[in-house]
């Protein structure tokens, strides 16, 4: 953005944000390389904008509640891991806005999306510009070793969204990557469970040749899409509940070395896995209603 | 002839305490480069450097004119022609130079050559004078003058390059990337070698007045014809930045591959606002034919295809080896406008 657009943007911020939340996004941190920009491209006030269109989702279209936040660590590296779910990565900006407005300094949370988003015209600009980065294991390094960030990673990938109704909170297995980051970058690991995106877009079938010559893994059939052209993917209204559990600090046991047992890897991702699940679970016992 | 000596720029007196054995006794190959001359003129400002020779196919221009000839020695040569090459090795000059440096810029880039040619200048110049510096036996540090355009670059590449970092070997790369990567991994595979030290350094993007880099050609250009939807984060280094590097791996003890990146880092268009250019976006697979027919008549000597994917991903140098090793640092700042 160019100084002009960037002054446009904070005077829309003290227009129409309370001066709570106002501020909260002029204090957010990150490692500036000197333009407004650290090296992903990330830039506050881009993160502003978006934050001024979401806030209504998060607000008064998904209601998110959120549990647990005492368990996010105040500054440092940490590793959020949540269950990916809902046909349109829309959990990922709710636990995003979630961390920003509830943790305390406001914390920028960096989600690691797959590596086909990094080529979409547009699409691609607009996660590096709101902070997310491609899952590539030299940007888990800069992230967490040199820049101390929060990192969301999904450890399910596409195929947690793509699960389709059927297999809704069951969640597919995880990938092993995150583990290998906590041990190496000796990363808290913070389990969360998020309940409501199941039900905002349930995936009927996915048309994955289709979906391919759009530069996309799938093309999904939801009762809304392609029923109602691009208007059909606007998720329905489901409540949001985040919970966020107790950090797990694998690297106190284990030496960053331990990433080079397979074995080992995979039973702790196995285990971290069992805890979300468990997590859902609960949640989902506690739920009284989708939608209230 | 005493009007000439008198004009002459005097070089500091050699601090004491600087052995005979530190001194280093440079040749430069491409020194008529703009990077070239501003190596030359830090050296010959360097307590720490004897002689100098300055190598290139031109004539002698006329800024090497006010340098002592006890100092620095300029060579009309072309390192590409063996006999050249072997006759520069053996003169009178180059053996009582006591060279123990080489630092390696003749690196053609100009679309004037063929790719053949550029080919036998870039590739097999470089092989050429290698083995010939290892043969002697005296030569103890090769420095090559390499670019960051020798990294593969896509979408899902990470930011940040360090120089473990996958070489674009792609047999459809344009010939200008491969010959970089061709030359860059000729010097890499001699590097085990007892004899010699020899440094490769990847420069990003080299900003500067009369500088060929590709990019600071596409800032010259207005309007700017950029990908649509697609602006990448780029790191843009100073000239002088590039001289410090160079001088840094020159005296260090030091051998391998070294990223070197600049001060400014920030989305391409930002820096295109800096320096009052118009950003036209297109979609990215009309850029080429468009940019080819633009360079064909003339409008712009910018060559679209060495960067075509640095103007849609973004790929910055990882300089924190560098940093650990050389002790290098950039502190000078890009003027735009």
């Amino acid at each position: 953005m160019t100084p002009q657009q960037r002054e446009a943007v904070w005077r829309l911020v003290d227009r129409l944000l309370p001066k709570e939340e106002a501020k909260r996004l002029k204090n957010m941190n990150f490692v500036d390389e000197g333009f407004g920009y650290d090296v992903f491209g990330f830039e506050k006030e881009s993160f502003a904008l978006a934050y001024l269109f979401l806030r209504f989702f998060y607000k008064y279209w998904f209601r998110v509640r959120g549990y647990g936040y005492e368990n996010v660590p105040r500054k440092g590296k940490v590793l959020i891991v949540p269950n990916h779910s809902g046909t349109i990565p829309v959990d990922f900006i709710m636990i995003a806005i979630d961390l920003f407005l509830h943790v305390n300094p406001p914390r920028v949370a960096r989600g690691i999306v797959d590596h086909f988003a990094g080529a979409l015209p547009y699409i691609g600009l607009i996660i590096y510009r709101t902070g997310s980065v491609i899952g590539a294991r030299k940007n888990f390094e800069v992230l967490l070793q040199r820049h101390g960030e929060t990192v969301v990673v999904f450890p399910e990938g596409t195929r947690g969204i793509g699960k389709g109704w059927a297999n809704r909170y069951k969640l597919t297995r995880f990938n092993v990557g995150f583990i290998e980051m906590a041990l190496k970058y000796r990363t808290p690991i913070v389990p969360t469970a998020v309940i409501g995106a199941e039900e905002q877009a349930p995936q009927i079938a996915k048309l994955t040749t289709v979906g391919k010559l759009l530069g996309l893994p799938y093309l999904p059939i939801t009762p809304t899409f392609p029923l109602f052209g691009v208007l059909g993917l606007i998720p329905l209204p489901s409540r949001y509940y985040i919970y966020y559990g107790t950090p797990l600090h694998y690297y106190k046991a284990y030496k960053p070395s331990a990433i080079k047992d397979p074995v080992l890897v995979r039973q702790l991702a196995d285990e971290v896995q069992g805890i979300v699940q468990d997590m859902i679970n609960k949640g989902l016992k506690r739920r009284k209603s989708v939608f209230f | 002839m005493a009007e000439k000596k008198k004009n002459q720029v005097r070089p500091k007196k050699k601090i004491r305490g600087v052995r005979a054995s530190q001194v280093k006794n440079v040749l430069i190959t491409g020194v008529t480069s703009t990077i070239g001359r501003m190596l030359a003129e830090q050296f010959y400002f360097d307590e720490r450097v004897g002689k100098i020779i300055g190598v290139a196919i031109d004539p002698k221009p006329y800024y090497f004119e006010d340098y002592s000839p006890e100092r620095f020695v300029y060579i009309r040569a072309n390192i590409l022609k063996y006999r050249e090459l072997n006759n520069l090795f053996l003169s009178e000059v180059f053996k009582n130079s006591k060279i123990n440096t080489v630092v390696h810029l003749a690196f053609v880039t100009s679309t004037r050559f063929t790719p053949e040619e550029a080919y036998n200048i870039n590739v097999e110049g470089t092989r050429n004078l290698l083995l010939r510096c290892i043969e002697t036996g005296t030569i103890k540090k090769f420095v090559f003058k390499s670019s960051m355009i020798v990294y593969k670059i896509r979408p899902h590449t990470p930011v940040l390059l360090d120089e473990e970092a996958e070489l674009n070997l792609d047999p459809n790369a344009d010939p200008w990337i491969k010959n970089r990567v061709d030359a860059d991994m000729i010097c890499r595979s001699m590097m085990d070698n007892p004899k010699m030290d020899i440094v490769v350094l990847r420069f990003s993007n080299i900003i500067g007045r009369n500088i060929t880099s590709e990019l600071n050609e596409f800032f010259d250009m207005k309007p700017c014809l950029v990908p649509m939807g697609y602006n990448p984060m780029v790191n843009l280094i100073h000239a002088k930045d590039v001289v410090n590097a160079i001088q840094l791996a020159v005296h260090k003890k030091v051998r391998g591959v070294f990223n070197i990146g600049g001060r400014e880092t920030a989305p391409l268009r930002t820096f295109l606002y800096y320096n009052k250019n118009t950003p036209v976006p297109l979609p990215h697979p009309l850029l080429g034919p468009v940019y080819g027919f633009i360079n064909k008549i003339g409008l712009t000597s910018y060559y679209y295809p060495v960067e075509k994917d640095l103007l849609r991903f973004t790929a910055l140098p990882d300089w924190s080896k560098a940093q650990k090793v050389l002790g290098y640092r950039p502190y000078n700042r890009v003027r735009f406008g």
